[in-house]
């Protein structure tokens, strides 16, 4: 329904365009509609912006506009904005047709104040829950409206926080209203942020589109013993187990999860707890994932015993489990292969194919170190304590393991030469860690102190997945679509689709070898007649090269492993397909 | 400054570097670093490979002992110190940054992020920008105390820009200029500057 001509509530009734309500807001509308239960919420749309870009302000009934749709807010929801037994708190969120970046983010729980704070620790008995609210939502409207993000001390007042932020850059209102147009300002502004108008630029998105504003109820899930939060994967996203996947975290709300200061429960308690409230939560996860195609990750709040879904989109996941997911999806028909491909990527089936320790290498073997897992892989080689050694004796065709007290930028030729990084000290996001993630080299940090110097020129096999470092080379084995049979699947469909043959088998006849002119790969591309074969580790790495030569017209690629290459070369050929459609 | 500390310092900074690497960070032009580092080579204090050059073990203690002298005046100023301070909070946060690019969070666990979810990557350099844009002012009070840090700034603009744009090897490939290897390096000189080692 729309309120003038500038307000559309999303109840479910039709489902407005993306390009006036934005991409959240069209998220809300679609679950809405689906007949799921979602917070009620209104949307001001990018025509407002649109306006506010032109004149410099917002249209003069706007005002009225948002009067009528927070009432309709307050009777949906049987609570008050600013006031009442039952308060009223709202999260507003910009959404632009396009997501983009430098746009602002969500600012949760506006509409508390001293007095809601009061209203809302009665309602749910908690009043330690309503002073940390407030707390978030100064916390929030200080970085995010006013751009001066700043931590607050928890046991404080609010009106300690409210000068410290004084102190600043600007006021936080009491006034719920004030509160509200401040935030609804910035996601406007936002729209003319740096980095937003240098991605339409890059883009080619015209500048005057405009971002929506999306004004929609806080749900609580910590008012009794019927609420809670949580989320859901409508597949296990670490394996691709064609499994509902998830947690939940009863009397909680969304960030307690997130903050980790409480352990969630694993689902099958929620079912065990709430039979009716899981079964409902499934079949809104199978229909969404039903519509979407793909995967979902759900967010969702369950207050008195009422369940409202707040987010869906498509589950980030883990290399092995896009592959299964893929598959499985295949299987049961509701994804072409050609499609399917479109799902994984290169990238994926590299690091599946990566050398992996072979069952039972690590049975019986000594585990001489442990530490945090901070880069996956398996390295072996002997250990050197000084990366000016590593990177000399690695030069002279020696497998190094790289150990360390720490490493720091005068270490880099060191990592790069060696097989694998140790360290005794540090976490996931020291030097280290971040580095050998980066050079992709099996790392393992934190090791303890003087855990690693006993170790200098011994053989060590480390486990970059595992944290685990072991005495002697254990076996490794490298999966392929021969032995692993989602990569094996994939192989298939790739091997019917692509458009040129990639093989690892040597060439009878002549091949351009691009392994010994990597300097100068783009001349030889405009060189190549077509129809001829060529070979390189380039193309087992770069998708891009695989492209190039499929545009230049060759007939094969040799290279190892084949399987990355293939699967550049079959998508490459359904875009080829897309964009003469 | 002392043309060959400058010298000595890119190198420190800059490992296996050519004349042409160093002479932005330490304020030089490329001709004027060519021949300080040949300089640096008669006198023992470098070696070269293929146009690359590297600290002998003397210069590294030599250079270590001169900080103190050069720098003496940034350590004693107030804003300077307080702004690097600044940008050791904001160390952290970028560090968080990078995790999250490196890694992302799936179903409650840590995976290597395979850079196939757009969605995340976006968000991730949306953050980066975030941070570089808070960090501006922490770079000026910076460059207002040792002006030649202002290429550090300029760098990891270039850098951001052109990862926003899509080139996301920019964001934190350890084997070229990207956000993450400038931002290290200047964590690197600040270190140098004041004093202080890294912890981890």
């Amino acid at each position: 329904m729309s309120i003038g001509n500038h307000i559309l509530l999303l109840d479910g009734a039709t489902l407005p365009d993306r390009t006036l309500i934005g991409g959240k807001a069209w998220s809300i509308a679609r679950m809405s509609s689906l007949g799921l239960r979602v917070p009620p919420a209104f949307v001001i749309t990018t025509r407002v912006c649109a306006h506010v870009l032109e004149h410099g302000s917002p249209p003069a009934d706007l005002e009225a506009g948002i009067d009528e749709a927070l009432s309709w807010l307050e009777s949906s929801t049987a609570r008050g904005f600013g006031g009442s037994a039952h308060p009223l708190l709202v999260s507003v969120r910009s959404g632009a047709p396009i997501s983009m970046p430098g746009m602002m983010d969500t600012v949760l729980n506006l509409g508390i104040n001293d007095e809601t704070e009061a209203l809302l620790a009665a309602e749910c008995g908690d009043p330690a829950f309503a002073r940390d609210t407030h707390r978030r939502f100064i916390e929030l409207y200080a970085g995010i409206v006013l751009k001066s993000p700043m931590e607050l001390d928890p046991a404080g007042h609010p009106e300690e926080w409210r000068q410290k932020v004084a102190s600043g850059s600007g006021k936080v209102p009491q006034d719920v209203r004030s509160q509200l147009r401040g935030a609804i300002d910035a996601v406007f502004n936002s729209w003319n942020s740096r980095r937003a108008r240098r991605y339409r630029d890059h883009h080619g998105i015209p500048h005057d589109l405009g971002t929506a504003v999306t004004v929609q109820a806080m749900v609580f899930g910590n008012m009794d013993d019927l609420s809670g939060t949580g989320v859901l994967f409508s597949r296990n996203p670490l394996t691709g187990e064609p499994v509902p996947y998830g947690e939940f975290l009863r009397r909680a709300q969304g960030e307690d999860i997130v903050s980790g200061r409480h352990t969630p429960m694993p689902l099958d308690d929620l079912k065990a707890l709430l039979p009716d409230v899981y079964g409902e939560l499934l079949a809104a996860a199978k229909r969404l994932e039903e519509e979407a195609g793909d995967v979902q990750d759900i967010e969702f709040t369950l207050e008195r015993g009422a369940l409202y879904l707040l987010q869906t989109r498509a589950a980030k996941r883990a290399p092995v489990a896009a592959l299964r997911i893929a598959r499985d999806m295949v299987d049961e028909q509701r994804l072409s292969p050609s499609d399917a491909l479109h799902r994984i990527s290169s990238e994926q089936v590299r690091i599946l194919l990566s050398p992996r320790l072979a069952p039972s290498a690590a049975d019986g073997a000594r585990i001489v170190a442990k530490g945090e897992a901070a880069s996956p892989g398996i390295g072996c080689g002997i250990v050197v304590m000084d990366s000016n050694e590593a990177e000399e004796r690695a030069r002279n065709g020696e497998d190094v393991v790289l150990a360390s007290a720490t490493t720091s930028p005068d270490d880099l030729h060191g990592m790069i030469a060696a097989r694998a990084i140790i360290t005794e000290r540090g976490g996931s996001t020291s030097h280290a860690a971040v580095v050998g993630r980066a050079l992709g080299r099996p790392c393992v940090v934190g090791c303890g102190p003087d855990a690693l110097a006993g170790l200098a020129g011994k053989e060590v096999t480390v486990d970059g997945a595992s944290g685990q470092i072991f005495m002697g080379r254990l076996a490794v084995e490298r999966p392929d679509a021969a032995n692993d049979e989602l990569l094996g699947a994939v192989a298939r469909w790739a091997g019917a689709r692509s458009p040129i043959v990639v093989t690892d088998t040597p060439p009878a006849g002549d091949a351009v070898d691009f392994d010994a002119h990597a300097e100068d790969i783009s001349d030889i591309f405009a060189s190549l007649p077509r129809g001829i074969t060529v070979r390189g580790a380039v193309f087992a790495n770069d998708d891009d090269a695989v492209r190039r030569a499929i545009d230049a017209g060759v007939a094969a690629i040799v290279t190892s492993p084949v399987l990355p290459a293939l699967v550049a070369a079959a998508q490459s050929a359904r875009e080829y397909r897309k964009e003469t459609m | 400054m002392d043309k060959s500390h400058l010298i000595l310092h890119g190198l420190a900074i800059k490992k296996h570097a050519g004349a042409g690497d160093i002479a932005g960070l330490i304020g030089l032009t490329e001709a004027d670093a060519r021949s300080g580092l040949d300089h640096a080579v008669a006198s023992g204090r470098a070696h070269e490979a293929d146009g690359r050059f590297i600290l002998t073990p003397l210069a590294r203690v030599i250079l270590e002992a001169e900080y103190s002298d050069h720098y003496a005046d940034a350590r004693d100023d107030t804003a300077f110190m307080d702004a690097y301070e600044a940008f050791e909070v904001i160390n952290v946060q970028l560090k968080s940054i990078i995790t999250d690019w490196q890694t992302m969070e799936v179903g409650g666990q840590r995976v290597a992020n395979d850079h196939s979810n757009h969605d995340h990557d976006n968000k991730v350099i949306d953050r980066l920008g975030d941070c570089h844009e808070r960090a501006g002012a922490i770079f000026a009070r910076l460059e207002k105390g040792v002006p030649r840090l202002g290429y550090y700034r300029r760098k990891l603009l270039e850098a951001l820009e052109k990862a926003e744009d899509g080139a996301i090897e920019w964001v934190s490939d350890a084997r070229i200029e990207s956000y993450h290897t400038l931002w290290f390096e200047l964590h690197e000189d600040l270190l140098r500057i004041v004093g202080r080692t890294r912890q981890e």
